[in-house]
């Protein structure tokens, strides 16, 4: 354990802490380009330079390059390290365009901060400015290769970092350029985090190209509820629109990157097709007086053929404060049962959550640091991306990766796969359980699977991640049961699940046992089923067949939808009741490590401005009220369909979920870095 | 009985010239000092209404007339209604006994330039004064705000404390004169004006005069900066217009008594008497507008300082010598 | 004795000095009848300058709108056909502004500047807010030959990369020559 003195301050950090870290512990900020914590250092920008006045290492250094050691004697602000840094900072500028007022990264460029901070305001150097010509690299990022600093993070991240190799660097000298061998779509799913940091313009955001300055934006930190690993956003709103989503930082679920579908999947919240206004029989009305309207419908219906005639369905889409709403309800009103369409999508899920506890769950960082992962019928870069990227971590330091699906799959790194059919999944992986070695007689997997189980033997921590939706519950199960036996067996042996939505595992964690898609169609195709409430249900999307669905739909008498997004279920319902999104009302998910976070609301909601006034100009006069404002949250949305009186604010909501959910109890005291909630507590 | 109706109608006429006039000449002096601070401070003063913005009195009045009358919700609101009179009725019945000039014989009737020849006149007067402080404390203490309070407080204690310089100054000019009757002051100044045998009595009754009408540099009791508006701060419209016009009406009045005390009344060569009486109010009125543009307001010790400590002992010290100067002639 | 001739003194000084000022004459002007000539730099009604090309100056980059202390500014930046960017829409509230200025500092393409010309006043609400076609004016203003475009080094429809004062042709990044 180091002890050095930074700034008169003394400070002691772990052995192998950079100084430039060691410097942030105590909240010293020293100013760099080129360094960043996940892709280390490589001393490129020389802006990071401070004094070492003591010990081991004297003279001007850069922080970044230098790990701290015992009797180091720092100073950050030496008049020779400012001049230094201000100098370096100089000839940076040399060749800058002069373009902030029209690039999109200004205001929030690391560059131009520094620039100011460091009083270089006149160019002195009356030289020509190096140009160079820009990219197409795809819809999603402008390239501007002229204010590149060489700081080298792009091909650093692109190569090293993601294992992809269209983008990196070429030429010398003067001529270092950063690009593509020629114009082309970047193939890297996680190239949008060039964006965020490229230390200047190089790379910006395409679809919000000139939207508005970081100033200007509503700013939240948002979960994202593209997949269920719940990787932490910061969501960027102006004039009632999202518009970029950025990658946030979370120590314990996806570090500083996220990727491009979490990033660029959120078209759906400004999209002019949303239900924005309530809708009885093809009539527009208040949200309020819709779900009245619902309400008093389903009374009918009950009162005509029984409670048990009304069914909900829900999805892992909605937050967990909407799916206890609606479980709570089925429940006190003895309704036909809260339906989940995850577990169409997922079918592994209900195993996947009741199989994890405090012991073997896994948080994505930790996942970087296995020293063995197995992937059982899982292809992390399609159904949870930034997996893939903390096993290539893992990979890249030194953990065997292998795989067992019956897909064709292709990760940016090495690995080992037994290509079994899904049926034959379960038993190779309890086979190695339980030790029976059968497959040391099979032909086809014999030596990849004695590969695998040899790996295992040897490794100390090693992670199984499984999928829930190719692999079924058996697979789920089989994987449980492996890591059991690898625990027992001394090994910090982790379960990774993979589930389909953003909060697979809250819609189980509160219902244990909710009813399937498969039991509502047939539910409906019996004519058991009257009414259907599909709140924000995929079961549309999540359904195999189709034209089934649309006959046993045909059979209701009354289908209610309650959604922010127009689906094939919104566009058929007898009544609409538009909610707000998580962007809107924000709500808490819980993802596959059972890490409950709370995603905070980006804007108050309403029809963005884009969409009411005539070419996004806002009107002249602005009254009080909000065009397309004022949606309930889904849950909110719950209780008025119910017809019941609802808590009167999210914290009395909130209140109410606690007591009558005690296993979600922890949610009032969850941090920035959410809690932990396990079915088992 | 009929000379007695005869005699009625007289009064009444005088009356209603005196209260016409006066009024009339409120208004204008308020339109004289606003051109002479003007051009004080470089200014044109107003110009707008009428021809030199002769017409801007009038313009002023309609515009209080028009206004909101706003009251406090917490006034008293009798005495909040009644202050405002208060001011205004003591200053103008203190010109009953103003002489505006020599008898007029009409018909072989003598008719006094007098509305009334009272023989305490001078007593008469002070008692208007001191009346007119009941004004200034009502009107502060029934608007229930604390700066109308303060500046009424202000207001009270100033004039009382001045009066008593007031009061003292006028006493030589009595001792010469040998009656307390205006109209025999301004007889026994056939000869020479008082001012040239009382430059000290002047000099302070003229002092006490603008103290008394709270007129800067001596307007603590509605300081602007301090205390918004003073005793009158809650006041609007044309009851804030009342005090207004009873502040103009009190500086004429004093200006009046000054010309009757020191100036020799409405004596003067060529003209006729009224005149001379209104050229010596404006002579006095423009020398108060000369010194509001000119001197700051005195801070309160300095104000009590000036009354208590000096004009007193100054006025006391007058009369004695007067006293020995009389009996030694 | 010298307190009392100081007094007498400075009191003298003083009416004189009043008394003077009645004979000096009005410095003041008779406002509606006669308009004193602004200098230049006066702030008064915003206005949106043109190139000395004649092109729009504004980039709609916010920092006016960011400058601004009472929030009068908004606009919206868009790509146009030339690929410049520019201000889709542009909104300044006369009825908030304050005139202080502080846009025309932080404009860094000298764009929005403000003008002596202050008789604007009305008493609809509606006609202080102006839009982009009520504040673009067709000359430079105060700022007569700067073009920022010749400066920023971003190829539009006009110049190309490396056709901007003071910059070399683009570097041919598969050369090996030194």
């Amino acid at each position: 354990m180091p002890d050095l003195i930074i700034d008169n301050k003394k400070i002691q950090v772990a052995k192998g802490t950079r100084v430039i870290d060691a410097a942030q512990s105590a909240g010293i900020y020293i100013p760099r380009f080129c360094y960043f914590a996940e892709l280390g250092a490589v001393g490129a920008c020389r802006v990071c330079a401070v004094k070492f006045i003591d010990g081991p290492v004297e003279g001007i250094e850069m922080s970044c390059m230098v790990e701290a050691e015992d009797g180091m004697v720092v100073s950050t602000d030496d008049a020779e390290a400012v001049d230094f840094r201000r100098h370096v900072i100089e000839w940076m500028m040399m060749n800058h365009p002069h373009d902030c007022p029209v690039c999109d990264e200004g205001g929030h460029c690391l560059l131009q901060d520094l620039t100011v901070a460091g009083g270089h305001g006149i160019r002195r150097f009356s030289g020509k400015k190096r140009t160079y010509a820009d990219q197409y690299l795809g819809p999603l990022i402008s390239h501007e290769e002229n204010r590149c600093i060489q700081c080298y993070r792009c091909s650093r991240f692109y190569q090293e970092y993601c294992g992809y190799k269209d983008l990196g660097v070429m030429g010398i000298a003067q001529r270092i350029y950063f690009g593509r061998y020629k114009d082309g779509v970047l193939e890297n799913p996680f190239s949008g985090n060039l964006i965020d940091i490229c230390p200047t313009g190089v790379y910006t955001d395409k679809p919000s190209r000139y939207t508005g300055r970081k100033w200007d934006f509503e700013q939240s930190s948002g979960v994202c509820t593209t997949c269920s690993l719940g990787c932490s956003i910061r969501v960027s709103a102006r004039y009632r629109q999202v518009v970029r989503l950025e990658a946030g930082y979370s120590q314990a679920v996806n570090g500083a990157f996220i990727c491009d579908r979490g990033r660029y999947g959120f078209s759906w919240v400004n999209s002019e097709k949303r239900p924005r206004q309530g809708r009885v029989d093809k009539k527009t009305m208040a949200p309020q007086k819709a779900a009245a309207a619902a309400a008093g419908r389903i009374n009918d219906l009950e009162k005509q053929y029984g409670p048990g005639a009304i069914a909900v369905a829900g999805s892992g889409r909605s937050s967990l404060e909407a799916l206890a709403a609606w479980h709570h309800l089925c429940q006190i009103r003895s309704w036909r049962g809260f339906f989940f369409d995850d577990l169409a999508a997922g079918p592994g899920a209900a195993a996947a959550v009741s199989g994890l506890s405090r012991e073997n769950a896994v948080s994505m960082k930790a996942v970087e640091s296995a020293d063995m992962i197995l992937a059982v019928g899982a292809d992390p870069l399609r159904e949870a991306p930034m997996l893939a990227l903390a096993m290539r971590q893992a990979w890249r330091a030194g953990a065997g990766v292998f795989a067992i699906d019956p897909r064709d799959l292709e990760w940016p790194f090495a690995f080992r796969q037994v290509s079994a059919a899904a049926d034959e999944i379960p038993g190779l992986v309890s086979g190695m359980a339980t030790g029976n070695g059968f497959f040391e007689n099979d032909s086809r997997h014999g030596r990849n699977m004695a590969a695998i189980r040899d790996q295992l033997a040897q490794s100390r921590s090693p992670v199984i991640v499984c999928g829930t939706a190719a692999g079924g519950q058996a697979t789920v199960s089989a994987a449980a049961g492996l890591v059991q036996w690898l625990r027992k067996s001394k090994k910090d042996a982790r379960l990774f699940g993979i589930l389909p939505m953003a909060n697979t595992f809250g819609g189980i964690l509160l219902n244990g046992k909710p009813g399937t898609p498969e039991e509502l169609i047939k539910g409906m195709e019996s004519g058991q089923i009257k009414a259907l409430v599909a709140a924000q249900s995929d079961l549309w999307k999540t359904c195999q067949d189709p034209d089934r669905l649309d006959r046993a739909l045909r059979r209701l008498e009354f289908l209610c939808a309650a959604d922010c997004v127009a689906t094939e279920l919104v566009s058929r319902a007898d009544i609409v009741i538009p909610v707000f999104s998580v962007f809107e009302a924000g709500g808490i998910y819980i993802n596959q490590e059972a890490r409950a976070q709370w995603s905070q609301p980006a804007h108050a909601g309403g029809t963005p401005v884009r969409i009411t006034g005539a070419g996004g100009h806002p009107p002249r006069v602005i009254g009080a009220a909000i065009p397309g404002g004022g949606l309930p949250p889904a849950w909110l949305a719950a209780w008025q369909i119910a017809g019941l009186a609802p808590p009167d604010s999210h914290e009395a909501m909130m209140d109410w979920m606690t007591k009558a959910y005690p296993v979600t109890a922890p949610v009032k005291t969850m941090g920035s870095e959410g809690v932990r909630i396990f079915p088992s507590q | 009985m009929g000379l007695w109706l005869t005699g009625y109608a007289i009064l009444m006429f005088k009356i209603g010239v005196i209260l016409t006039g006066v009024l009339l000449l409120a208004a204008y002096l308020v339109l004289l000092e606003r051109k002479l601070l003007g051009r004080f401070q470089a200014r044109i003063g107003p110009n707008r209404a009428g021809i030199f913005g002769l017409l801007q009195p009038i313009a002023d009045g309609i515009k209080l007339l028009a206004k909101e009358d706003v009251m406090p919700r917490g006034a008293h609101r009798r005495i909040f209604l009644f202050a405002p009179a208060v001011v205004t009725g003591t200053a103008l019945l203190t010109f009953a006994v103003v002489p505006m000039g020599p008898d007029l014989h009409l018909g072989g009737r003598k008719i006094p330039m007098v509305v009334t020849d009272m023989n305490v006149g001078l007593l008469y007067v002070f008692a208007m004064a001191s009346l007119s402080v009941y004004g200034v404390v009502l009107g502060g203490w029934a608007s229930d705000s604390k700066y109308a309070m303060l500046g009424s407080i202000r207001g009270a204690a100033q004039m009382i404390s001045y009066e008593l310089a007031l009061g003292l100054s006028i006493v030589p000019v009595v001792m010469l004169a040998g009656s307390l009757s205006l109209v025999d002051i301004v007889q026994a100044q056939a000869g020479r004006p008082f001012v040239l045998v009382q430059p000290l009595a002047f000099v302070i009754f003229f002092v006490s005069a603008m103290a008394e009408s709270k007129r800067i540099p001596f307007d603590l009791p509605e300081a602007e900066a301090e205390l918004g508006s003073g005793y009158h701060t809650e006041y609007s419209g044309m009851r804030f217009g009342m005090f207004f016009l009873g502040e103009y009406v009190q500086i004429q009045v004093l200006g009046a008594l000054t010309a009757v005390f020191f100036l020799g009344g409405w004596r003067g060569p060529f003209l006729p008497g009224p005149l001379w009486l209104l050229a010596k109010i404006v002579l006095v009125v423009t020398a108060m507008i000369w010194i509001r543009a000119t001197l700051p307001r005195f801070r309160y010790d300095q104000l009590m300082d000036l009354g208590w400590k000096f004009l007193i002992p100054a006025a006391l010290i007058n009369i004695v010598i007067t006293g020995f100067v009389m009996v030694g002639i | 004795m010298r307190k009392w001739v100081w007094i007498v003194h400075s009191l003298c000084t003083g009416f004189y000095t009043t008394l003077k000022h009645i004979f000096r004459g009005p410095a003041t002007e008779l406002y509606p009848e006669y308009k004193r000539p602004l200098p230049a730099r006066s702030r008064a009604r915003i206005i949106l300058t043109a190139d000395p090309d004649g092109r729009e100056r504004c980039v709609a980059c916010y920092l006016c709108s960011a400058a601004c202390p009472v929030d009068c500014i908004s606009m919206q930046a868009a790509e146009n056909q030339q690929g410049r960017r520019y201000a889709a829409w542009f909104r300044i509230n006369f009825g908030r502004c304050i005139y202080c200025g502080l846009c025309e500092e932080a404009c860094p393409t000298s764009a929005i500047q403000l003008t002596p010309s202050f008789e604007h006043a009305d008493r609809d609400i509606m006609k202080m807010v102006a839009e982009k076609a009520d504040l673009q004016v067709n000359h430079c203003g105060k700022d007569g030959n700067y073009n920022f475009y010749d400066h920023a080094g971003v190829a539009d429809a006009f110049r190309p990369k490396g056709g901007h004062a003071n910059e070399a042709p683009p570097v041919n990044v598969r050369t090996n020559m030194p």
